[in-house]
């Protein structure tokens, strides 16, 4: 695995101190990328690209393997800056004279296409686009394609976030008016969150290996569904799965401190005894947020250990982590339940 | 065993029509779709043909029974005028019978409304109506305005990966189905016509200012073209329990990557056989059971070569007919896919093949040539629908007759 965020993760250690932003736009700590993408390159790709690309590349060199059996990415937005880019140029040039490479790098799929180029991968090759199903997608489409026969798979997600895009996202809601720095998020139960961006990628295999991080358990996701249909649906999660509600160890939540959407949140409040951590504050929200919350599970069940200077508010370590479920959420309307489990 | 996966319903709005039929009709009467734009503005208004649907868009809205209500880009209208004739051809009254997905796909969303209020949305210093179109932007707001106007609440997602786009929405819905994960998924595509993709294929010089002529020595590149189509999907055994009439079988698909160029294929379509050939080969097909290839067929310079380059390879001297059907509608991005896969059930249900309209000369390259009159009593069993795109995206559906 690999990630990029606003939190120092591309290291793939956890041990660095909690990253804090002041105002609600978090940007991520990025790498040098020179160890990764050609000079050249480099000065063509605008940041989502890099970031993508680079994290990408980070995974297959973290799971040994050069050429995937298939490539499948999610990203809510793509390359704003290159859209943003092109869109200002057809105004200012008034249609004449453009330079086609923000309008070829808008487009959803370059990444995909950029990781396949670099790695030479004629194989599978896919890229969702839908908000808060963007990576889920991305990841069921590679479960599917592990029960197929694909050996393994290169998933993953990536999204930025702009000043540009953040104002213009403000306009319905989306941030919190007041002003406030990522620890302090949950004292700020108001409507809005705040906004984030990170890129997340995962080798995926049938069976484990001595590297494997986590197992991917479960995976389920619900369109707008009303709070009875979630209760229900999760219950029915954990008996599809044979997980009993004591075998879950940990619960990382998308909760932002949204009051407009926070509520689905009391679906977990059937279950009391489960230790719930949020984890926005590291990241901010953003459409594949859901990415970077499995690297961070796989993190946590790989370490067996919850990193406490990230997550002040633990009282108490958890025991054993066989069992981490994921919730979240975007904006209320895309709702995904995920299960990491230790390998045995 | 994985259950066979059935092609049920489908609906379609094109350049040549509102509906089906209406595409059917100007197929066979060769009538092309091609001309200048009355909705986009833009300088080359009358300078670059285009494939537009020839309705406004208060006029789509009427079309798609949400006359007055806001909100629907053209992206969203075309999408909802093809799914609600989608489910009317699969018989479907009630979407929510049988727990349905909707598998969409779009290249730039709702970016033909949102492009010309974009400064005034990013501008602090403006405000009004036009706030309303800041969600609209994005892939997924397309796919759920769609979804939710006719009820669909299962596997919901939007696939974007270029020309190839809707190609691989059928793809994964048919994965679906096999897996077992959902018995009915629609999928398809939707693209409106837009300044940014249109001055995007132009800075890329490929853009002809000519009506696009696929395949044809003289060919100087493509035409954009708008519309939609979505195709119902079916397991096996949800056919059985609602006794459903069967239009076509997805049978086999494939999708491969290039990893040669951002923007071009391999010069000698590597992608393109791989993903004619695993289709074939997944339908349990030889070449000889072939009988039609609905190209990709831009009439790009590259394109052609590659594509053509790749047929020559799989079917060697017995290549069957083929045709490239964008002349008829332009080339439609993200909803090619679907429609071209539409035109394939076409030419299995009614036994013709399609013309390749606009073809004079053979290509110096290539030995072959495309159908260039239309075929009737065609005995066509197999078809295989190519769709490739930017970033090496290679798609191809092996759609076949359905023989119980």
């Amino acid at each position: 695995m690999a990630a990029i965020s606003p939190q120092h993760t591309f290291d793939g250690e956890l041990t660095q101190p909690l990253t804090v932003t002041q105002g609600n736009m978090l940007s991520c700590v990025e790498p040098d990328y020179r160890g990764f993408i050609a000079p050249n390159s480099l000065r063509r790709m605008t940041r989502v690209l890099k970031m993508g690309l680079a994290t990408s590349l980070k995974c297959l060199q973290d799971g040994g393997i050069a050429v995937p059996g298939a490539i499948v990415t999610g990203t809510g937005k793509g390359s704003l800056q290159d859209t943003e880019r092109f869109i200002k140029e057809i105004r200012d040039y008034e249609e004449r004279a453009l330079n086609p490479t923000p309008f070829i790098q808008s487009t959803y799929n370059a990444v995909n296409g950029l990781i396949a180029l670099q790695q030479k991968c004629t194989q599978y090759n896919n890229t969702f686009v839908h908000r808060g199903f963007s990576f889920e997608h991305a990841l069921l489409d590679s479960l599917l394609l592990l029960s197929e026969g694909t050996p393994d798979v290169l998933a993953g997600a990536f999204d930025e976030i702009t000043p540009e895009h953040f104002f213009i996202k403000g306009r319905i809601g989306h941030w919190k008016k007041e002003t406030i720095s990522n620890d302090q998020l949950y004292a700020h139960v108001s409507p809005g969150t705040i906004s984030g961006e990170g890129a997340a990628f995962f080798l995926l295999t049938p069976q484990a290996t001595e590297k494997s991080y986590a197992q991917i358990g479960g995976l389920q996701m619900l369109y707008k569904p009303s709070s009875e249909k979630l209760q229900c649906t999760l219950s029915q999660f954990l008996e599809q799965h044979g997980v009993q509600a004591d075998e879950i160890d940990l619960v990382l939540t998308g909760a932002n401190a949204d009051s407009n959407h926070g509520h689905y949140y009391d679906v977990l409040t059937a279950y009391p005894k489960w230790t719930q951590l949020p984890f926005k504050h590291l990241c901010g929200d953003y459409e594949t947020v859901g990415a970077f919350a499995l690297w961070l599970g796989a993190m946590i069940v790989k370490q067996q250990q919850v990193p406490q200077h990230w997550f002040p508010m633990l009282e108490k370590q958890p025991g054993r982590m066989r069992n981490v479920l994921i919730y979240n959420h975007f904006f209320g309307e895309q709702h995904c339940f995920m299960l990491l489990q230790q390998v045995k | 065993m994985a259950e066979r996966v059935f092609i049920t319903g489908m609906g379609m709005i094109t350049a040549i029509g509102d509906d089906v039929a209406e595409n059917l009709r100007s197929l066979r009467a060769q009538q092309s779709g091609l001309g200048y734009t009355q909705q986009l503005q833009t300088i080359y208004k009358e300078v670059l043909p285009v494939a537009e649907v020839k309705h406004t868009t208060p006029g789509l809205s009427e079309i798609a029974g949400v006359a007055g209500q806001e909100g629907y880009t053209r992206t969203a209208l075309l999408g909802l005028i093809a799914m609600r004739e989608a489910l009317r051809s699969a018989g479907i009254s009630n979407v929510q019978d049988e727990p349905t997905g909707f598998i969409n796909a779009s290249t730039v969303g709702g970016m033909c409304d949102t492009e010309n209020v974009y400064f005034e949305i990013a501008d602090p210093a403006k405000t009004g109506d036009f706030i309303r179109f800041i969600d609209t932007l994005d892939c997924a707001d397309c796919t759920q305005r769609i979804a939710d106007t006719v009820g669909i609440d299962g596997y919901i997602t939007t696939i974007s990966t270029a020309c190839s786009s809707s190609a691989n929405a059928l793809m994964y819905g048919a994965r679906l189905i096999r897996s077992g994960l959902a018995r009915r998924v629609i999928c398809g595509g939707t693209e409106a016509l837009t300044r940014f993709t249109l001055n995007g294929f132009n800075s890329l010089k490929n853009i002809d200012k000519r009506p696009c002529m696929p395949f044809d020595k003289d060919r100087n590149g493509l035409n954009l073209g708008e519309g939609a189509a979505y195709l119902v999907l079916e397991s096996e055994s949800l056919v059985k329990d609602r006794n459903a009439p069967v239009l076509a079988v997805l049978s086999g698909y494939a999708n491969t990557n290039e990893a040669f160029h951002p923007t071009a294929p391999s010069p000698e379509g590597d992608g393109a056989y791989a993903a004619m050939k695993g289709a074939m080969e997944m339908g349990g097909c030889v070449p000889a059971d072939i009988q039609y290839v609905n190209v990709h067929g831009t009439a790009t310079l590259s394109n052609d070569v590659a594509e053509g380059m790749a047929l020559q390879r799989l079917f060697g001297e017995q290549v069957p007919p083929f045709s490239s059907t964008k002349p008829f509608t332009g080339h439609t991005l993200a909803a090619a896919g679907g429609i071209e896969a539409i035109y394939a059930v076409l030419a299995i249900q009614h036994q013709l093949i399609f013309p390749n309209l606009h073809f004079k000369e053979q290509m110096e390259e290539l030995y072959i040539t495309p159908a260039s009159t239309l075929l009737e009593d065609y005995p066509v069993r197999h078809v295989l629908s190519n769709s490739f795109g930017f970033g090496g995206n290679n798609a191809s559906l092996l759609i076949s007759k359905y023989e119980g």
